[in-house]
C-alpha cells in the first residue's frame, strides 16, 4: 500500500524534529489532521479534497516543524545582526587592504612580473573579502542557534563621539607647522646637509662641526627646479588649510584640490624614485654601497619608501574625502 | 484607500497574544488540538492550526499546560490541561487585557466628549 499524503506530509515534518519529540508530535498531529479531515467530511466533501485542503492549510512541513522546535528561520536574527554588521564592517575595511599592501610589497620585493602581481593582487582581494564575509557570518549563524551571548551592550558611552571637523585652530596650527618642519628641512637639506660624515672615528673632545662634513640626503640636481616645485606644493598645502580653517570646515571642492595635490606629491616621489634622482648619490654610496650591504636592500627600501609615501598620500586624500562628507552632514 | 486588507498586519499585531491568553482559559477544562481549533473559532479567535498546534506544546515545555493521552476512544489524541501556573498566567493577562480595555476605553471615550 503506498502511503497517503497525510502520511507523507507526517513524516516530512517530524523527520526534523529531535528523537525523542518525534513519536508524540507524529502521534498527535495524525489525531488533529483526522479531525480535522472528518470535520470536513460531515460538511459533504469528498475524502480526497478534504484531505488536500487541510493539508495545504497547515503550509510547508519544514516551517511547521521549526515552529514545533522552535527553530530560527532567519540565517541572524534582530538579537545579533547589528553586532554581526558591525564586525562585518570594521574587519572588511581593515583586512582586505592590510592582505593587498602586503601582498603588493612582497610581490613588488620579489620583482614578480606585473601581470602576474595585479592577479595576485586582485585575487587577494576578492578572497580576503569572500572570507571574511564567510566566517564572520558562520560565526553569527552559530551564535543565532546556540543562543551564546556576545556580551555587547549598548550604552551611552557607545554614541559616536562629535566627529572632528578638521577645521578648527589645532588643525590649523598641526598642519601648518608640519609643513613649515618640512619646507625647513628640504632648505637645511639643500644648504647644509643632514647626515654629518666623519672621515675617522669620533673624537668626544673636540666639537662635532670640526671634524665632520655635512652631507645631504637629497640629490644636489633637484634644485632648483624639483625642489622648487616641492615648496610650491608645500605652499598650495598651507593654503589649503588656512581656506579650511577660514570657511570653517571641508568642502568638496577642498576635498579635490587635496586629493590633486596628493597625486601630484606621490608621483613625483614615485618618479624621482624610479628613476634614481631623489638621493644624494654620494649618500647612497655611503650608506649602501659599504660592501657589506646585499645589493637588493637599497631596492627593497626604495619600494618601501615607494609604498609609504604613496599610503600617506592616499590616506591624506580619503581624509579630505571623509571631512568633506561629515561637514555637509552637519 | 485603506482597504481591509491594508489592516491585516496592524489587527495581526493586536491579535498576536490573545491565543496564549484563549488556550489558558479554554483549557481549563481538558482539550485536544483540533477540537481547542473548532472551541476558539467558536468564541471568535481565528487561529490557524499550524500556530495553535506548536504553541499548546510550547505552553506544555513552560509548564503553563499538562497533557495526557486519552486512549479510550476510538482515535488516541493528546488532552491538555492548564496547570496552576498557566492559571497563574491567565489570571495576570486577563488582568492585563481588562486595563488596556479600560484604557482604550478612556482614549475613544475622551475624543467622543
Amino acid at each position: 500500500m503506498t502511503a497517503t499524503l497525510t502520511d507523507r506530509y507526517i513524516s516530512a515534518t517530524v523527520r526534523t524534529l529531535p528523537q525523542d519529540a518525534q513519536a508524540d508530535v507524529r502521534a498527535e498531529l495524525s489525531a488533529s489532521i483526522a479531525d480535522d479531515i472528518e470535520a470536513r467530511l460531515d460538511q459533504g466533501e469528498v475524502r480526497q479534497d478534504a484531505e488536500r485542503a487541510v493539508l495545504t492549510a497547515l503550509g510547508d512541513p519544514d516551517v511547521l516543524a521549526a515552529s514545533y522546535a522552535d527553530r530560527p528561520l532567519q540565517l541572524i536574527g534582530p538579537r545579533y545582526y547589528l553586532t554581526w554588521w558591525r564586525l562585518l564592517k570594521l574587519l572588511w575595511a581593515i583586512v582586505p587592504v592590510t592582505a593587498v599592501v602586503g601582498v603588493l610589497i612582497a610581490q613588488l620585493i620579489a620583482d614578480a612580473p606585473i601581470a602576474e602581481t595585479i592577479g595576485t593582487l586582485v585575487s587577494v582581494a576578492i578572497g580576503t573579502i569572500v572570507h571574511v564575509g564567510f566566517w564572520t557570518t558562520l560565526v553569527f549563524i552559530i551564535l543565532e542557534r546556540t543562543g551564546a551571548d556576545t556580551g555587547e551592550r549598548w550604552t551611552l558611552d557607545a554614541l559616536p563621539d562629535p566627529q572632528e571637523t578638521g577645521a578648527g585652530r589645532g588643525d590649523l596650527i598641526a598642519s601648518l607647522a608640519f609643513l613649515g618642519l618640512a619646507a625647513g628641512a628640504l632648505l637645511w637639506d639643500r644648504s647644509i646637509g643632514f647626515v654629518l660624515v666623519a672621515e675617522n672615528g669620533v673624537d668626544i673632545g673636540v666639537g662635532l662641526g670640526s671634524q665632520t662634513t655635512a652631507m645631504p640626503v637629497l640629490n644636489a640636481e633637484l634644485w632648483p627646479w624639483w625642489l622648487g616645485g616641492m615648496l610650491i606644493l608645500i605652499a598650495f598645502e598651507a593654503a589649503l588649510a588656512i581656506a579650511v580653517y577660514a570657511r570653517h570646515g571641508w568642502n568638496t571642492g577642498f576635498a579635490w584640490l587635496n586629493t590633486a595635490l596628493a597625486i601630484v606629491f606621490s608621483t613625483v616621489i614615485l618618479h624621482l624614485l624610479i628613476t634614481s634622482q631623489l638621493f644624494n648619490p654620494e649618500f647612497v654610496d655611503y650608506t649602501l654601497d659599504r660592501g657589506d650591504v646585499p645589493p637588493e636592500v637599497g631596492r627593497i627600501l626604495a619600494i618601501l619608501l615607494g609604498a609609504g609615501v604613496v599610503g600617506v598620500s592616499a590616506w591624506n586624500a580619503i581624509d579630505g574625502w571623509l571631512k568633506s562628507r561629515r561637514s555637509v552632514a552637519h | 484607500m485603506n482597504g481591509r486588507d491594508d489592516f491585516d498586519p496592524q489587527l495581526l499585531e493586536l491579535r498576536r497574544g490573545t491565543i496564549v491568553l484563549a488556550c489558558l482559559h479554554l483549557l481549563r477544562h481538558a482539550g485536544y488540538g483540533y477540537g481547542l481549533l473548532e472551541d476558539l473559532a467558536r468564541h471568535g479567535f481565528a487561529a490557524d492550526a499550524n500556530t495553535l498546534y506548536p504553541l499548546l506544546r510550547r505552553l506544555e515545555k513552560q509548564g503553563y499546560l499538562t497533557s495526557e493521552w486519552n486512549t479510550e476512544e476510538t482515535r488516541p489524541r493528546k488532552f491538555y490541561l492548564t496547570s496552576a501556573s498557566g492559571l497563574r498566567l491567565a489570571d495576570t493577562l486577563t488582568t492585563e487585557w481588562a486595563a488596556l480595555t479600560g484604557a482604550i476605553a478612556s482614549l475613544t471615550h475622551g475624543r467622543t466628549e
